[in-house]
């Protein structure tokens, strides 16, 4: 005879959670984030115009600070050690906008869900919680791979940048940087849940990353001791690892170093964002605080 | 049974006058519960500022930006971005309190309900801006302060006629605001229109660098909008930059701008919003 629901002890969950059951859970997630991002229309703008207007802006002030002589580009020479100010604010502008749109899509993953008052309810689901934080990066990945592809195209058409790159250095400074940068976007997304004021807290992350790691000019025009603190931000090495491949064509040997410091720093924010998160997500269903906002 | 054909609802200036007093206490309310947001509001001037700053240093030799001076007749960089970051906050808070604030009542579902007061619509749009502008306004304040503290700001002119060549920007730039919210009603995301077009706004109105050291096939475009203009005045009064034209028919072309925006801004609302509300997507997002 089947066992009736009052057969079953109170104690012991009705659901049966499999590997393939987690899987198809992943996968919806990523089709959600998929249908999601395709329902507004302006996300073709966006992947036409960001790439090109963000970096616009500091490539026409370099260029009204080089002057109509080109007489300012003698010192940005000294600083930066290349004429070629197009080429270095566009890799340092890239991965700028790279972690700004894994703060906010990322980081916002769980929040617009709190938002829109489905947090709870798919929290309730036998699904490992982790999955519905998890399954936003395929698509970001994609997405940013595309946009990575969109500037470099927008950039030779409109502003005649050239490239001296080394693919292979460069296909590997952009797979070390996975780690860190959506390992910051996922300690990201679970203080977003506590602190529930996600927009001024990406301002800061992003504002850091903006002020120490160098985007639009070289670390040596910085005080010491924030040349050191930039060190220590996973993007100040992305960004000089992608510069040296993509416009100085170092080969994998002379990376060695910043990739190595990247896999470590990935490593360290993947679990952090891992911690991080089952500490909020504890924390908020024993406060009963998951569908506030 | 005759038909009630008349509008119940007694709408006076003093009725309007107290919505908009309302709608401010609301925004203010609003924004004082999230206190990070009184945070990021000191932050912000400081992180836009800070990188812009060293960029400067990278191309200046002991502070003195002497290629910048060619497009910009002054060789002093970080004034000319101050001012030009202190007017950026105002055409930010049009963008984000009107064409933002729209999506966010149709997000939480109000936008519908509030739109059935009896007032005229485009009121309850300026409403919205009211208190941005008074946390702009003292933002603006906070960036100036900071650059003469941290950037060494030196304003050598008039700030008076400054001050005065900024009002019919700033009018303008609302009657630009209600066109471009009436475009949030039919594209319904905010986000990406709101920060593709006060980024575009800021890029050719020569918020960050002089206009004329824009390639020439992008000047035109720079030129055409009146914000240049705007702009280009105030840095005159305040700075005594190399203007565009002479500063009074720079004035001149704000205050055409200005009724001209205004007229526009409201015929667009207008026609926009009637048709959100045939379709009956108003509620929709």
């Amino acid at each position: 005879m089947e066992p009736t629901l009052s057969a079953v002890p109170a104690s012991q969950s009705l659901s049966h959670t499999t590997l393939g059951a987690e899987l198809r859970a992943f996968r919806m997630v990523v089709w959600r984030e998929w249908a999601h991002f395709i329902r507004y229309p302006s996300w073709i703008f966006a992947l036409l115009i960001w790439p090109i207007i963000f970096p616009s802006t500091y490539i026409l002030s370099a260029r009204a600070l080089s002057g109509p002589d080109g007489s300012g580009l003698g010192r940005f020479l000294q600083t930066a050690g290349t004429e070629n100010f197009l080429g270095y604010i566009v890799i340092g502008t890239l991965v700028w906008m790279w972690q700004n749109t894994i703060l906010w899509n990322v980081g916002f993953a769980l929040r617009g869900e709190q938002m829109r008052g489905t947090l709870e309810s798919n929290w309730l689901s036998p699904t490992w919680r982790f999955s519905f934080l998890l399954g936003v990066s395929p698509v970001q990945v994609i997405i940013m791979l595309v946009f990575i592809v969109v500037s470099i195209l927008e950039f030779s058409l409109f502003f005649g940048l050239r490239f001296n790159a080394n693919l292979l250095s460069l296909l590997l400074v952009v797979l070390a940087s996975l780690p860190s940068l959506y390992g910051i976007g996922f300690v990201f997304a679970s203080l977003v849940i506590a602190a529930r004021e996600a927009g001024t807290l990406v301002q800061l992350v992003r504002g850091l990353v903006m002020i120490f790691c160098g985007i639009t000019y070289p670390l040596s025009v910085m005080p010491i001791w924030m040349q050191s603190f930039a060190e220590w931000l996973p993007p100040t090495l992305i960004i000089r690892a992608g510069r040296a491949a993509a416009l100085t064509a170092a080969p994998p040997a002379a990376l060695q170093g910043d990739l190595l410091k990247l896999l470590l720093f990935g490593a360290f924010w993947l679990i952090t964002g891992y911690l991080a998160f089952s500490f909020m997500e504890r924390r908020a269903s024993r406060r009963g605080t998951v569908g506030q906002f | 049974m005759a038909t009630l054909t008349k509008s119940l609802s007694r709408p006076t200036l003093a009725s309007h006058l107290y919505a908009l007093w309302q709608i401010t206490v609301k925004d203010w309310k609003q924004y004082w519960r999230y206190p990070l947001n009184a945070l990021s509001t000191v932050i912000q001037p400081i992180v836009w500022l800070t990188p812009v700053y060293f960029m400067g240093m990278a191309f200046s030799v002991n502070g003195r930006a002497e290629g910048f001076a060619g497009y910009a007749g002054t060789t002093d960089y970080m004034s000319f971005i101050i001012v030009g970051s202190a007017m950026t906050n105002f055409i930010m808070a049009v963008f984000w309190g009107m064409g933002y604030a729209l999506k966010s009542d149709m997000d939480g579902g109000v936008l519908e309900s509030n739109w059935l007061c009896p007032l005229p619509r485009p009121l309850l749009m300026i409403g919205r801006t009211f208190s941005n502008m008074i946390t702009t306004a003292l933002t603006s304040l906070g960036v100036v302060l900071l650059g003469w503290l941290f950037f060494g700001f030196k304003p050598t002119g008039n700030v008076l006629p400054a001050l005065l060549a900024m009002l019919p920007m700033l009018i303008g730039l609302y009657g630009f605001g209600l066109a471009f919210a009436s475009l949030v009603m039919i594209m319904r995301d905010a986000n990406t229109m709101v920060d593709i077009g006060s980024f575009l706004v800021q890029i050719f109105s020569g918020a960050n660098f002089p206009v004329n050291s824009l390639p020439r096939w992008l000047l035109p475009v720079s030129l055409a909008m009146p914000l240049t203009y705007g702009f280009d005045a105030v840095r005159g009064w305040l700075l005594g930059t190399k203007t565009l034209l002479p500063i009074h028919i720079e004035v001149y072309i704000l205050l055409g701008s200005m009724f001209l925006l205004v007229g526009l801004g409201l015929i667009t609302f207008k026609a926009l919003e009637r048709r959100v509300r045939m379709k009956g997507t108003l509620g929709q997002y």
